[in-house]
């Protein structure tokens, strides 16, 4: 099995002192889904935005998919992420001004790599997901702010699974769902991902979800570090 | 990113139709400016066309031309028919017009001239007046009307009409006891002509009460058997039978012993009336880029606010691929779309008024806005305020490259 993540020695610190993040090794599998754990403030968001491109760690390998981001340039990485990665946030992922079935379009319009993947057209593809996740066709062509938040985060699920990225990053997606509409996210989450063979990496603080995953990862035994910035940590 | 930049835009419809707005009044004031002096520079450029000298008593350059062509403003001294005469007769003067003025019909100029006029009085290409209804008159007594003037009137051949001593509107000195008749009138030139009545120099002595003639000068006539039409005139077209004497006969006329007098040539003058006219058209020029730059001032205010509020939207945008270039181009598109499209509704709201304003305008001022396509100084009008709208987007579209490097897809809100 070949991985889809690899982290060797990486060293991340915001603004230059104390380092955040600081893994020796961590590897995830083509296809797995995995839950990653980590209290509020403990480095999450961040330890995601290595693995998206958005910021490059002062030291250390991370290979995705066999290459290693960190050794392209911003505008390298940028592509990297529009061709082979799906994000979720945990909430406001929608353009207001788009609607729910523009906003899933967006998923592709910057990779043409996602594009050619699609088996029939972008607009179709869209519909179809959105169908997949409950929304109804009147629903879909709603402004996204009207939606409400269930409906915003499953838009975004399709969002970054059209074109069938490799990797799909979640950074809590949940934790402003109530539990019943919780289960039946990750459900169909983990539903759409598995038929693209998408590999998951989910990152929440609540451990209750873990039977859902393949994986359940503890961020503070991968990234032991004395968390001197967790007290006052913000939950982003 | 077109589309997004412009579902963007009319997500914030109210802002961004007030800001369009304002850049769209400031671009059509800047546009008018420009077209107004263009226009009334084509206008007074065609006004006279083919008068070699105009001569007059002595004043200002620009002050008897104004008077003689343009009926603006009034002459305080007269010319003797003696020097007219005197003058006219050189060897070098082709023709001579002579033109009285200080009457009016109803606030309309009259202007008493000889069958001269309507023979030597070139417009525009060299284009003579023509008499569409009737002719020209031949006795005292008659009138000709330009177009707008028999028009204003309400008069056609056959009617009649008095005329009033001064300028005024309807005067209190109206000649009631002198009714004219209207025995022609003029085609359209769109020059003062439109708006003037033409008569005979006999005629308006007689309104004034004066034999025509009857004046008795220290001088001896020159041609013997022919009476004076008047003792006294406003200004005189002059043609010359060979054109470059006219600088000579100007600085002979300007320095003529008996009489103080004046001499100009049409093309020298108004060019001086231009070099006048243009400080003003600078100061308005100054101020209309100021406006236009308030309007471009205030698309900077709104995108620059907009800034706060789309950082999630910048991040997710991030998140989907885009580069923090991509989103500076996105800013700088927005700009340049709301700049582009309010230049365009400020030229559709220049065209609106011009259209809508020509009949008054050219009625009241005998100028003739043609609604012609807008012309290359126009053009880079307009394309300046958009490079100027693009140039200010620069800034926001900065701030934005450097937003989403920092926030990265960690917004905090
Ligand atoms: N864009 C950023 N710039 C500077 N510091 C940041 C940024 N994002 C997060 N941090 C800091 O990094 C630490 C970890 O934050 P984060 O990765 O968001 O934690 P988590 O997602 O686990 O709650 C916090 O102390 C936070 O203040
Ligand atoms: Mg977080």
């Amino acid at each position: 099995m070949s991985a889809a993540i690899e982290l060797d020695k990486v060293r991340f610190s915001w603004s230059s002192q104390v380092p955040i993040i600081d893994i020796d090794h961590w590897r995830v599998d083509c296809g797995d889904t995995l839950l990653l754990r980590g209290a509020s403030g403990s480095g999450k968001s961040t330890l995601l935005s290595l693995l998206a491109g958005i910021n490059k760690p002062q030291r250390g390998e991370i290979c995705l998919l066999g290459s290693d981001i960190t050794r392209l340039s911003a505008r390298q990485r940028d592509k990297f992420r529009a061709d082979h990665i799906g994000y979720i946030f945990q909430q406001f992922n929608l353009l207001p001004y788009l609607s729910a079935h523009e906003n899933v379009l967006l998923g592709v319009h910057f990779s043409a790599l996602r594009r050619q993947r699609l088996t029939q057209s972008a607009t179709q593809t869209a519909t179809d997901y959105l169908s997949r996740l409950g929304l109804s066709k009147q629903q879909q062509q709603q402004p996204a702010a009207v939606l409400s938040v269930g409906q915003q985060q499953r838009v975004a699920a399709a969002r970054a699974l059209i074109g069938a990225p490799e990797i799909l990053i979640a950074d809590e997606p949940t934790s402003a769902l109530d539990t019943e509409h919780r289960d039946v996210f990750i459900k169909l989450l983990l539903e759409l991902s598995q038929a693209n063979n998408t590999t998951v990496v989910f990152v929440t603080h609540d451990a209750t979800l873990a039977g859902h995953f393949n994986t359940h990862t503890e961020l503070s035994q991968l990234n032991p570090l004395p968390q001197t910035a967790s007290a006052g940590g913000s939950n982003v | 990113m077109f589309k997004l930049a412009l579902k963007s835009l009319l997500n914030r419809k109210t802002s961004v139709i007030l800001t369009v707005v304002a850049i769209a009044v400031s671009v059509a004031l800047l546009l008018a400016v420009e077209r107004v002096k263009e226009q009334v520079q084509q206008n007074f450029a065609n006004t006279v066309s083919g008068t070699d000298l105009i001569i007059g008593p002595r004043s200002s350059q620009t002050q008897l031309l104004l008077a003689s062509i343009f009926h603006i403003g009034s002459m305080t001294n007269a010319m003797s028919w003696d020097s007219y005469e005197n003058i006219a007769g050189r060897d070098e003067v082709d023709w001579a017009v002579p033109i009285s003025l200080g009457d009016s019909v109803q606030g309309l100029p009259v202007v008493a001239t000889t069958e001269g006029y309507v023979k030597h009085y070139r417009y525009a290409d060299k284009q003579t007046l023509n008499v569409i209804q009737g002719r020209w008159f031949a006795d005292n007594e008659q009138a000709v009307l330009g177009a707008e003037a028999a028009k204003t009137l309400g008069l056609a051949v056959g009617d009649q009409l008095t005329i009033a001593h001064g300028s005024g509107g309807l005067s209190f000195s109206e000649h009631d006891q002198h009714p004219i008749a209207v025995v022609g009138v003029l085609a359209r030139t769109g020059t003062p002509v439109d708006q003037a009545v033409f008569v005979s120099l006999e005629t308006i002595e007689t309104v004034h009460g004066i034999e025509p003639g009857s004046a008795e000068h220290a001088d001896n006539h020159q041609h013997e058997g022919h009476e004076h039409p008047a003792e006294s005139i406003t200004a005189a077209l002059l043609g010359l039978k060979v054109k470059p004497l006219a600088l000579r006969l100007q600085r002979e006329i300007n320095t003529y012993e008996k009489e103080p007098l004046t001499a100009l040539m049409p093309g020298m003058t108004l060019q001086q009336l231009w070099k006048t006219l243009n400080v003003f058209e600078q100061t308005l020029n100054g101020m209309s880029a100021i406006v236009v730059f308030i309007g471009l001032i205030g698309m900077l205010t709104i995108l620059l606010a907009s800034l706060r509020e789309r950082r999630r939207e910048m991040a997710v945008l991030r998140a989907v691929g885009a580069g923090p270039l991509t989103l500076f181009s996105l800013l700088v598109t927005e700009a340049v779309l709301v700049t582009l499209f309010a230049t365009f509704a400020g030229l559709a709201l220049l065209y609106t008024l011009q259209w809508s304003l020509m009949d008054f305008i050219h009625s009241q001022t005998g100028i003739l806005f043609s609604l012609n396509l807008p012309t290359p100084a126009e053009w880079w009008r307009m394309g300046l305020v958009v490079i100027a709208g693009f140039l200010l987007s620069l800034i926001p579209a900065w701030r934005a490259y450097r937003q989403s490097l920092s926030d990265g897809l960690t917004v905090k809100v």
